[in-house]
């Protein structure tokens, strides 16, 4: 706890290097959609799973530094990914059961 | 900050008086927002009353005529829309309202105005529902006899407060009453969700000193777990609400199965919301009894952490059971058996808790006082209601009961005899507190008995209707059926639990005025806000608490003896008569939160756009919407630039004592307000 | 959101927690959102695969990918300009933070203003809010997402409206703008997660 107090907050010149690093990211991202509209080779099933972890470190890094979660006591941080994590779970048992009753039944 | 706001800068005069009309509709103070919503919501209740006796007269002989099937339909739709959405949520607002700050030890909640907003939210949206009766149009349902005329009756929604799609879609449900209804429970959302967040913000940060959440009353955990299933649940019925808003609107086709739509992500997403709310309305009642049950047993709360974490867990577990509403919609073996078993593992918490009041009342030195009966019922009544719930987890008996009066006994068993007797018991327990005064307790047990017998004779036989073959939302049936005695029976008992509520509203009225004083700690109770005056005062507390133990009131007024019996201090009357003293006469100056005409500005606002999305084919639907959003924005502006307290011209010279605090958020954060200032405040 | 009363009422009293209660009750809103986004999305997926029995276009053939790609950066680079503005205020530097502040709200128009052009791309080539479930349920996430973005920038103008009035932004609004921030970066990690979901994975 004492120890995210004292890490000071990103000066402006790293805040633009993180922007850098978001935006080679999303370069990234657009540059997967491509190999896989025109490489036959690659199908989703790797591009799919590559995107969604390239998008789970975009979310990271812009909760954990733009909007300071590190350095927010821990009560906040769990508390946010509690809401995400049950969302997601959620959701996602949703579609499941959705996706079921269209195929089987 | 209070310093810079001169009145020149606001819209309007800020409301001084803190009495009369104005000082109810601008109050920004936690007592009488609770109060507010505790008339509304008991005014919303005799509603719903009334319907569910129109429906009982009905359904009182076979092939009965007294409503028509357009009629009907409506009835059963608004009355358990009523009672769910406008009675027990608003109902157990109320009590948190009230006890919530009390119980933890503060002055109000975080935001005390947005408190306000989440009132005139409600009343205004429940208003706005209440208004198809005079504006709603459909035509009658097919099936019954097409050449009546609808009526007013009939003009409310009328879609079954599950509102299922493709029903209440716009291909079957013509006219707009179901916008009425999608609407309207769209803005009781808003409201609900607000004060969620203020609750939670409230339970994690305004707590008294000493207060840990290990030392809260059980009556705030519940309060704290219902305002996450809110907060989690809302925006969930808030995408299925826009959608079928969408769909009737502006011919989205989610639900339009002709159009490749799927009516069975409406149950998806509605039950995903529905199921946590079941939680929502027995949690607060819960809550209630684990206060009053130790209270008249004289004994601390049996296994107060089990008691805790089983409302925890009910509540987490409650966001997984949502599809056992749906075991007959046409879900896959793999789903019914899923939310089958979760369906049979939520029972374990919950019958936890059933044992912990159990273990609590044993040995007790109980004393059969009002609150004490309905507590007593409520765990009784919720057993039942839970058996025969937790056998639907074995799907062939669900889809053999499913849409049967079988299910109706059960909810009720639940909804009724369990949040319905809870809240009641509550509404007993906290009266001195509420009103200075005691009620008549043998008007009190008078209503207990009649309404046990009364709930009982009602809800009781229609298990065996159900088992019988009577289906759900079906105006009419069969003199051959055989059901017509017992549904007499029936009806009999609603109009037995009728003339409860009338000794209730007369007891209520006739004590609230006559009643003898009650004192400060009429019950020898346990919780903090039996430690200030009885009415509460307008600043809660004299001096803010201290806590040091879990049930802080009771260790201080008793000690043990060597078996562990309480035995009372004999400073405890001192220490009583001391605290009414500090309650009344406040050593030291306290601010409290000046009324605002802002919160019920942006509540009026809302039907506006509300109806202007229902008219927005007609001239006047854009200039509607368009004056909603002025109000709201322009109440929100005025808002933002009022301060929260004004600066009292008869405290100016205590001004010095206190710190810059009363200027600013100095010493609070620096305009990042995250590194450096929060460290010393870690430990409390 | 400059309107959520002040924790300061209560003197005598203290945040059990250490986090502002403003700022506490931004993040438990926040968190409140994933919900209401998650039905959105997957109201979405469950559509977007499906075959319709009619002629109908679909969403997925008419992206634009090149277009929506520069406006998912735009509003990536928004979030920089506003934790710019809140590193600026924390300096002290009001003209700065206002700076920064319009800048975040330009470049939040300019998504709109994509947005309003990429919708009227798709009607325009046949795809209404009408034309199928999948459709539908294109319009009404990133429509909703949408309005999420325009709340914010009424925000933000507002506290550059406040600031440009009072010569610059106190102590007090100076939380304003963290909550504004917050929502803002908010918004932005909802996009992150819609771009990816709904444009980019086939």
């Amino acid at each position: 706890m004492a120890d995210h107090e004292h890490i000071p907050h990103p000066t402006p010149r790293q805040y633009v290097q993180i922007a850098v690093l978001l935006a080679v990211l999303t370069a990234v991202e657009v540059g997967l959609f491509y190999l896989e509209e025109g490489v036959e080779q690659i199908g989703t099933s790797i591009t799919a799973p590559a995107l969604i972890v390239l998008a789970f470190i975009k979310f990271a890094i812009v909760v954990g530094y733009y909007m300071h979660i590190r350095y927010e006591k821990p009560l906040v941080s769990r508390f946010f990914a509690t809401g995400f994590i049950a969302a997601l779970v959620l959701y996602a048992a949703v579609i499941l059961a959705m996706l079921f009753s269209s195929n089987i039944l | 900050m209070a310093t810079t706001a001169s009145p020149a800068r606001t819209i309007f005069r800020r409301p001084a008086s803190t009495t009369g009309l104005w000082g109810w509709l601008t109050t920004a103070d936690h007592k009488k927002i609770g109060i507010m919503y505790g008339y509304t919501a008991f005014v919303f209740f005799l509603l719903g009353g009334i319907e569910a006796l129109l429906l009982r007269v009905q359904l009182a002989v076979p092939e009965n005529t007294f409503l028509s099937a357009a009629e009907y339909n409506a009835m059963f739709t608004m009355h358990g829309t009523t009672m769910i959405f406008l009675f027990v949520m608003p109902a157990s607002a109320a009590f948190f309202n009230y006890l919530l700050p009390l119980m933890i030890g503060a002055r109000d909640v975080a935001y005390p105005r947005m408190n306000a907003v989440s009132f005139w939210i409600f009343l205004f949206g429940g208003l706005f529902l209440y208004s198809s009766f005079f504006f709603g149009t459909t035509d009658a349902p097919i099936g019954g006899n097409l050449a009546e005329e609808v009526g007013r009756l009939g003009s409310l929604p009328n879609g079954g407060w599950f509102g299922y799609a493709p029903n209440s879609g716009a291909r079957f449900s013509t006219g707009t009453v179901m916008d009425y209804w999608a609407i309207g429970l769209q803005i009781l959302g808003v409201a609900s969700l607000i004060s969620a967040i203020n609750f939670i913000v409230t339970i994690f940060n305004m707590r008294a000193k000493g207060m840990t959440m290990l030392r809260m009353p059980v009556f705030v955990w519940m309060t704290f777990v219902v305002a996450f299933l809110l907060l989690f649940s809302l925006p969930i019925i808030a995408v299925a609400l826009f959608m079928i808003t969408f769909d009737r609107q502006f011919g989205t086709l989610f639900f339009d199965a002709t159009a490749g739509g799927d009516p069975i992500l409406w149950q998806h997403f509605f039950w995903l919301f529905g199921h946590p709310e079941v939680y929502i309305l027995i949690l607060p009642a819960m809550g209630i009894v684990s206060e009053v049950l130790p209270t008249f047993s004289r004994k601390p709360l049996f296994g107060y952490p089990a008691v805790v974490f089983a409302g925890a867990a009910i509540g987490f577990m409650g966001f997984g059971v949502w599809a056992h509403h749906m075991f007959s919609s046409g879900v896959t073996p793999i789903t019914q058996a899923a939310f089958g078993l979760s369906t049979m593992a939520i029972a374990i918490p919950t019958g936890i808790k059933i044992f912990n009041w159990l273990g609590t009342i044993w040995g007790g030195r109980i004393k059969l006082n009002t609150p004490m009966l309905f507590a007593i019922g409520f765990v009784a009544m919720f057993v039942i209601g839970g058996l025969s719930g937790v056998t639907h987890s074995i799907v062939p008996a669900d889809w053999q009961q499913t849409d049967t009066y079988y299910i109706v006994a059960h909810f009720h068993y639940v909804l009724f005899g369990g949040a319905i007797f809870g809240l009641f018991s509550g509404m007993y327990y906290w009266f001195p507190k509420l009103t200075g005064r005691m009620y008549n307790e043998r008007l009190g047990k008078l209503h207990f008995w009649v309404f046990f017998v009364g709930f009982n004779l009602t809800f009781g036989p229609m298990h065996w209707l159900g088992l019988n073959g009577m289906v759900r939302r079906t105006w009419v049936y069969a003199e051959e059926a055989g059901l017509g005695p017992w549904n007499m029976a029936v009806t009999v008992g609603a109009f037995i639990i009728a003339l409860g509520v009338l000794i209730f509203m007369f007891n209520w009225s006739w004590s609230r005025r006559r009643g003898p004083v009650a004192g400060m700690d009429p019950w020898d109770a346990r919780t903090l806000e039996w430690t200030i005056p009885s009415p509460s005062p307008e600043h809660n507390f004299g001096v803010a608490p201290v806590v040091t133990a879990l049930d802080d009131f009771w260790a201080k007024k008793y000690d043990s003896d060597h078996e562990g019996r309480a035995v009372r201090r004999s400073s405890a009357d001192a220490m009583i008569a001391e605290m009414e003293q500090t309650g009344l006469n406040p050593p030291a100056p306290i601010h409290l939160p000046a009324p605002s005409y802002y919160p019920i500005l942006v509540g009026a606002g809302i039907p506006f756009v509300g109806y202007g999305i229902i008219y927005h084919t007609s001239p006047f639907g854009i200039p509607l919407i368009v004056i909603g959003m002025l109000v709201i924005v322009g109440s929100f502006i005025g808002w933002g630039v009022e301060p929260l307290e004004e600066v009292h011209d008869d405290h100016d010279d205590d001004h010095d004592e206190l710190p810059p605090s009363a200027d600013g958020r100095a010493g609070e954060s620096n305009a990042d307000g995250t590194v450096e200032t929060d460290g010393d405040e870690e430990d409390a | 959101m400059a309107d959520i009363a002040h924790a300061d009422a209560h003197h005598d009293e203290h945040e059990s927690t250490g986090i502002d209660s403003r700022k506490l009750g931004m993040w438990v809103f926040l968190s409140s959102e994933f919900f209401f986004f998650g039905a959105l999305i997957s109201n979405y997926m469950l559509f977007k695969g499906r075959d319709f029995a009619y002629e109908t276009i679909m969403p997925r053939e008419l992206y634009d990918i090149p277009f929506t790609s520069i406006s998912s950066f735009v509003l990536l680079m928004s979030s920089l300009t506003m934790v710019l503005a809140h590193n600026a205020l924390a300096e002290g530097d009001q003209n700065r933070t206002r700076t920064w502040l319009l800048a975040t709200a330009m470049l939040g128009m300019v998504f709109i203003g994509g947005q309003y052009f990429e919708f009227t791309e798709f009607i325009l080539e046949g795809m209404t809010l009408t034309s199928n479930p999948a459709a539908s349920a294109f319009f009404m996430l990133t429509g909703f997402h949408g309005g999420h973005v325009f709340l914010g920038i009424v925000m933000l103008l507002s506290l550059y409206g406040i600031s440009r009035r009072n010569g610059q932004l106190s102590e007090a609004q100076g939380l304003n703008l963290e909550l504004v921030g917050l929502y803002w970066h908010f918004v932005d990690i909802i996009w992150i997660v819609i771009f990816t979901i709904v444009y980019l994975i086939p």
